[in-house]
């Protein structure tokens, strides 16, 4: 084995060993939160601050990692929801059995989208999608014998609480548990996405990003991996919407208008489209900075709006450019060649 | 009885739909020089359709003033987001991040109407919307009859304008080939503006003449601008004449789609239409070659 390769073998145990220091970090991160923040208010903020996350991963999966642009999130989303709690509220399902079909099928609404518009190129898919929000909107809105459309589902239940032996180990009526198993499976998540696209799939889909054709004369089937990688995110903010239905309780069509679709896009954006920790942060900091600007109100949206447009132009990277241009401007002896 | 239903309907439908082919035409041009979308194209609509009724109802002007200014309000909004996002952005050269940044316009220009101008509909009266005529059983208001002529009108104009004109030649050159109509002596980017400024003042137009028969509220645009989207796929990408046909046809099936099934069963009715012509036929009801560099 020659030198070179050695020394990149131990720089990539040095960087395995960084990225399981780095989970670790975020594990603890989880734990002390709710600690730190005890009250009510703020334990709910961290919950959906969690949901926000994981849409923006799917998301972020779909657009960052395959360049379809998929203005529909806010469907896949609501399809979880929906799905997952009318098994559970007119069959009686169980809560985890809802939550697996309720990924299933959000996962495959998005391969079934991905099929119709895989031979299409990004701006017909974008439409194609952002007409698959609207239509699931109506549908939701209008089948009123199923969904109660506008008058929305309430009283739904929190998922059961795991009990071993009669003692009750974690009841997810309480907000701290409930904060715990929603950011403990998005770290899950995050941690089979990362370890995904390291992978030699990720290495195919940045490919077929990059350029399909000459991905293709490599004997890349870009549309199968494309289907894949829709299906795969859109499954992830199906997961999202089993959390959302259960964690508020109630459920009406407007909490899956196309604008959420929007909203996620600008967490995807502002944190850095394309890679994974961006977008985790893009989520936080776009949930959790109109409840700190309080008094805003109606203008929260603008600031949404002001953020997507202002990052394309000036930081297209998002919050991961600006942390390695700070980054590069910290490091002694400045910028490297 | 019932051809009087199905007349009565098809007229509404042609108000409609010559109204979403205003705007879909816009988005086509765009799209036929650009290869992008302006996301808030919607707005335009509703910006201009506000301009028109403050307008009207705070300067006591007429209405077919009224249409100028949208027109007017369109045209300098068409001209603004081409200076501050597209050309910028053109440089880059990513495919969606126009896209994406216009969908962020668009949101910021909502959620500000919605400041400015509250969630509660306006009532856009104008002096022709009690005036009715009846013809064989069939009511229209002179409303619907202007909006009918002034579109057909605007329309046939543009369509002239393409055809004969030189700029609108060399408009359909660079729409073929941008380099070679450079090579040629077009200033692309000045078409590129040019483009902007007429697509942007047909939606502000449209906003207009939208408002007096749809309800006026900031998100007025956004329930048109769905449609439009799926009129210019349905028609063709960049396709002027397929666009024309499909906006029609999507103006019909909302006619009887609310009178013979279910008002809410529009969108999911065109979008269903929508997702079947990707399958069928992705270049649209009218196909143009085009040529696609690898």
């Amino acid at each position: 084995m020659s030198d070179s390769a050695i020394s990149q073998r131990v720089g990539n145990d040095k960087m395995l060993r960084s990225r399981w220091v780095g989970y670790l970090l975020a594990a603890l991160c989880i734990i002390a939160l709710p600690l730190i923040f005890n009250d009510t208010y703020w334990r709910t903020n961290l919950t959906i601050c969690a949901i926000n996350v994981l849409l923006a991963l799917g998301l972020d999966f779909i657009l960052g990692y395959t360049g379809q642009l998929n203005l529909g999130h806010s469907a896949f989303y609501g399809l979880g929801a929906y799905v997952s709690t009318l098994l559970i509220v007119k069959l009686g399902i169980p809560f985890w059995a809802a939550f697996v079909a309720g990924v299933a099928f959000a996962g495959l609404a998005g391969m079934f989208l991905s099929l119709f518009a895989v031979r299409l190129r990004g701006h017909y898919l974008a439409i194609a999608s952002l007409g698959f929000a609207v239509i699931i909107y109506q549908i939701l809105l209008n089948w009123i014998s199923l969904t109660q459309g506008p008058l929305g589902i309430y009283g739904i239940s929190p998922p059961p609480g795991i009990v071993v032996g009669g003692t009750v180990i974690a009841d997810f009526r309480n907000l701290t548990a409930f904060f715990y198993l929603v950011s403990g499976f998005t770290l899950l998540v995050y941690l089979l996405l990362d370890q995904l696209v390291r992978s030699p799939v990720g290495e195919t889909l940045t490919a077929i990003r990059e350029d399909e054709v000459s991905a293709a004369s490599l004997g890349i089937n870009g549309a199968v991996w494309k289907v894949f990688a829709f299906g795969l995110g859109a499954a992830v903010a199906g997961a999202a919407g089993c959390f959302y239905a259960s964690f508020v309780g109630t459920l009406v069509p407007d909490a899956f208008y196309v604008s959420e679709a929007f909203t996620i896009l600008a967490m995807v954006i502002v944190g850095g489209m394309g890679t994974l920790i961006g977008p985790v942060f893009g989520a936080i900091l776009l949930t959790l900075l109109p409840e700190i600007l309080r008094g805003i109100g109606d203008l929260r949206l603008v600031v949404y709006g002001a953020a997507l447009t202002f990052v394309v132009l000036f930081m297209p990277g998002g919050l991961v450019q600006a942390a390695r241009m700070i980054h590069e401007k910290l490091r002694p002896g400045g910028r490297r060649p | 009885m019932t051809t009087t239903i199905v007349l009565q309907q098809a007229i509404n439908g042609v108000v409609f739909g010559s109204l979403y082919v205003l705007v879909a035409l816009g988005l086509t041009l765009i799209y036929g020089v650009l290869v992008q979308i302006n996301f808030a194209h919607a707005d335009f609509v509703t910006l201009g359709a506000f301009a028109a009724y403050f307008f009207m109802h705070l300067l006591g002007a007429g209405y077919f003033l009224s249409i100028g200014v949208a027109f007017l309000v369109g045209a300098a909004l068409g001209w603004l987001i081409n200076a501050s996002i597209f050309t910028p952005l053109r440089l880059k050269g990513n495919e969606l991040l126009p896209l994406i940044a216009t969908i962020g316009v668009s949101v910021m220009m909502q959620n500000l109407m919605l400041t400015w101008f509250g969630p509660i509909p306006y009532a856009f009266e104008t002096e022709y919307s009690s005036q009715v005529i009846r013809f064989a059983g069939i009511f229209v208001s002179w409303q619907n009859i202007i909006i009918i002529a002034v579109s057909s009108v605007t329309i046939a104009l543009l369509y002239a304008f393409m055809k004969f004109t030189f700029l609108g030649k060399a408009l359909r050159a660079v729409s073929q080939d941008r380099e070679t109509a450079g090579l040629m002596g077009i200033n692309p980017n000045y078409l590129i503006m040019l483009t902007f400024v007429i697509a942007s003042a047909l939606a502000g137009m449209a906003g207009a003449m939208l408002a007096p028969v749809l309800v006026l509220t900031p998100f007025a645009g956004t329930s048109v601008i769905v449609k439009a989207f799926a009129i210019v796929i349905i028609g063709g990408f960049g396709n002027v004449e397929g666009t024309i046909l499909a906006g029609l046809i999507v103006g019909l099936i909302e006619s009887y789609t609310t009178q013979f099934l279910d008002p809410g069963l529009i969108d999911i009715v065109v979008f269903a239409l929508l997702l079947v012509m990707l399958v069928i036929k992705p270049t649209g009801l009218i196909a143009e070659r085009r040529e696609e560099n690898v």
